[in-house]
């Protein structure tokens, strides 16, 4: 296990590296002055752009000029914003909570509704349930997410008001912005209006939630429940029916356990599309992530920001699937042999 | 006195052509405390019938039999449930590949704890889990695995072939079976391994009276601690009885033809064909009638298009019109 984790950490570390000399040469691929991109600072304010021009090794070759780079990043300096002047790296925190607050949300609510229902629609294998759990899901899969998205708020927020139509939390509770969850941030201020201001959020929170959940929710479906049936199937499975275990020992400690492997694997390139469409969905539900600000720095032409949000997405992503794999391969031991082929 | 009597078993499977008789009119008696080895290629029936024995039947199955006695129970007579409880309690059966019956995810200790029976556990809860281990640990010994802590604490991938086997003797074995089935349990094993597995299970049989049904492809897998053979080719009974004398002085053409086929017998000479059966093995829906060995049968005749019936000859049984003793035209 220590080997493998060890293998994982470099692949990591290697692919955040080769990460920053992507970030480093869109500076010079972007239109318009290099160091202007990587710092935010124009040329127009000439006193601040010969020091930064100092600063940034811009008189020495490119190479001394990716090193001086990797130390400025490395130290939070990703520069400041071309458009509000504001410092990239210390904006990018509070919308990485935003952002993640609803991913993790999403995240849980789709394993709490995908896996219990590919279980259900295993265990009525052929079943009119089973028909119709993977019809729903197939068409619910289907449906593109800023469409549905729509059609939600259209319903929700339009027809029956029961939720604000965008936003993360109504103005007037003025909580202060720490981590960048609102949860969080309500949970630790000293609003006097706490429940109600918690309240508030989460009325904000659910649709969003919803939205995003849909996609991976189903992708959870079919992948339980096609591997449930193959491991219902297996060898094992019947000779502990024949040794005489009871049904539910069977099903908890054998089914359930070989079950989830496959879609314990599957958890990494569900985050990935969840990232996709969580950028969509921030735009739409106007909710303050790292999805809205990324999308908003490509509108304007904010080349720093761009740099910042592209690199807080790729980290994530990767640092989810190094998780991930990281669980699996503890969880199912026999992985680990499988990757280095010593079977 | 037979613990395991089966006469005239008889399995058709409904297809649909019409259904189709892969195991006809079978025999088989098992003594207490027996090896009985059952020979036949394979499709001939033999892991059906352990089957029909365990009671994992299909309901698309037609059984017959004029008697399927296990004990004092009248295993047709039984309806599933009872079934369970009397094979649950008596029978215990070992496969090929071992490993596919073992959970990939858990440990081998902890599933072969959850194999003990609960009634045979005195004490309260950590009282209890002591002696689960103790005798889990018992178990392995008793296969013949000294290294208990590392076995149990292993994963199947990480055991090989034969020490999984032994594995899943051991579960067999957890709740003193008197009736083992071993279905080819030493294919693709190295023949160390073979013969370890071998001895393990005559060692078994020997000690607590256990009978066991070994269940193989080929003659030369016939332990010498075997008592009993039968020979069956496509659901039906060539010929059983001792296996000294199976082996020595042969009454049917086909186990004839399964001992001159053994890579092992004498008589070969060097770079020369090996004999072989012409013809081959014919599929379920082109079943011949009467003798199914007849259309590949040296010694076949017109008589064989009528099923014989079984014959004995000084305890051996044979199903053959014309065996080889009676006729000395055979060469």
């Amino acid at each position: 296990m220590i080997r493998y984790t060890l293998r994982r950490l470099t692949l990591l570390i290697v692919t955040l590296w080769l990460l920053t000399v992507f970030l480093f040469s869109l500076n010079y691929f972007f239109p318009g002055d290099a160091l202007t991109n990587m710092t935010g600072i124009r040329a127009s304010d000439t006193l601040a752009y010969q020091q930064a021009f100092a600063a940034r090794d811009f008189d020495a070759s490119i190479f001394s000029q990716y090193l001086n780079f990797l130390g400025h990043f490395t130290q939070g300096d990703w520069g400041q914003s071309l458009t509000n002047q504001r410092n990239v790296f210390g904006e990018l925190l509070p919308l990485l909570g935003g952002t993640l607050e609803l991913a993790l949300l999403a995240m849980i609510f789709a394993m709490a509704l995908g896996a219990p229902m590919g279980v259900y629609a295993a265990g009525q294998q052929r079943g009119s349930m089973d028909r119709l759990i993977m019809g729903i899901s197939l068409s619910a899969y289907s449906i593109p997410v800023f469409w549905l998205a729509q059609l939600l708020i259209l319903l929700f927020a339009v027809k029956l008001g029961w939720t604000p139509i965008s936003g993360q939390i109504n103005p007037l509770f003025d909580v202060e912005v720490n981590s960048g969850s609102i949860i969080l941030d309500i949970l630790v201020s000293d609003n006097p209006y706490k429940t109600a201001a918690l309240l508030d959020a989460i009325n904000h929170l659910w649709l969003p939630v919803i939205v995003l959940a849909i996609m991976p929710a189903t992708m959870l479906m079919r992948t339980t429940r096609n591997s449930m049936l193959e491991v219902l199937q297996q060898n094992y499975i019947r000779a502990a029916r024949a040794r005489g275990l009871s049904e539910s020992r069977i099903l908890l400690r054998h089914v359930l356990p070989n079950t989830m492997q496959p879609v314990v694997r599957q958890l990494g390139l569900m985050f990935s599309v969840l990232m996709s469409n969580i950028i969509v969905t921030e735009v739409i539900f106007n909710w303050p992530g790292l999805g809205s600000w990324l999308v908003k720095s490509i509108y304007e032409r904010d080349y720093p920001v761009m740099q910042g949000g592209l690199f807080a997405f790729a980290t994530l992503i990767l640092l989810v699937n190094v998780c991930v794999e990281l669980f699996h391969a503890w969880r199912y031991p026999q992985v680990r042999k499988e990757l280095y082929a010593e079977r | 006195m037979s613990i395991l009597d089966i006469r005239n078993l008889t399995i058709e499977l409904e297809t649909e052509n019409g259904p189709v008789r892969v195991l006809d009119r079978f025999n088989l008696q098992l003594a207490e405390g027996e090896i009985h080895t059952l020979v036949g290629e394979s499709g001939s029936g033999k892991s059906l019938l352990a089957k029909a024995i365990l009671g994992f039947i299909n309901p698309r199955w037609k059984i017959t039999a004029d008697r399927l006695w296990w004990r004092h129970y009248d295993l047709l007579a039984l309806n599933n449930a009872q079934r369970r409880i009397v094979t649950g309690r008596d029978m215990a059966m070992i496969f090929q590949d071992p490993s596919t019956y073992l959970d990939p995810n858990d440990k081998v200790g902890a599933q072969l704890r959850e194999t003990i029976p609960v009634g045979d556990l005195t004490g309260i809860y950590l009282k209890r889990r002591a002696d689960r281990q103790t005798r889990a640990e018992r178990l392995l010994h008793r296969v013949g695995i000294k290294d208990t802590k590392e076995v149990m604490e292993s994963y199947p991938h990480e055991l090989s072939e034969g020490l999984a086997q032994k594995i899943s003797i051991a579960m067999a074995i957890a709740h003193n079976p008197k009736l083992l089935i071993a279905d080819e349990p030493t294919t693709a094993m190295e023949p160390n391994t073979r013969s370890q597995i071998y001895r393990l299970l005559a060692k078994l049989s020997g000690g607590q009276g256990m009978s066991i049904l070994m269940i193989t492809q080929d003659l030369t897998a016939v332990v010498p601690e075997s008592q009993h053979i039968s020979l069956i080719y496509c659901g039906q009974l060539m010929e059983s009885g001792p296996t000294e004398q199976v082996m020595q002085s042969p009454l049917h053409p086909y186990t004839e033809a399964m001992l001159s086929m053994s890579l092992f017998s004498q008589n070969k000479a060097p770079q020369t064909r090996l004999p072989t059966l012409s013809g081959a093995i014919p599929t379920l829906q082109h079943m011949p009638i009467g003798c199914r060995l007849g259309p590949r049968c040296p010694y076949a005749r017109s008589a064989c298009v009528v099923k014989p019936e079984l014959a004995r000859k000084q305890q051996q049984d044979y199903s053959c019109h014309y065996p080889l003793w009676e006729d000395p035209e055979h060469d």
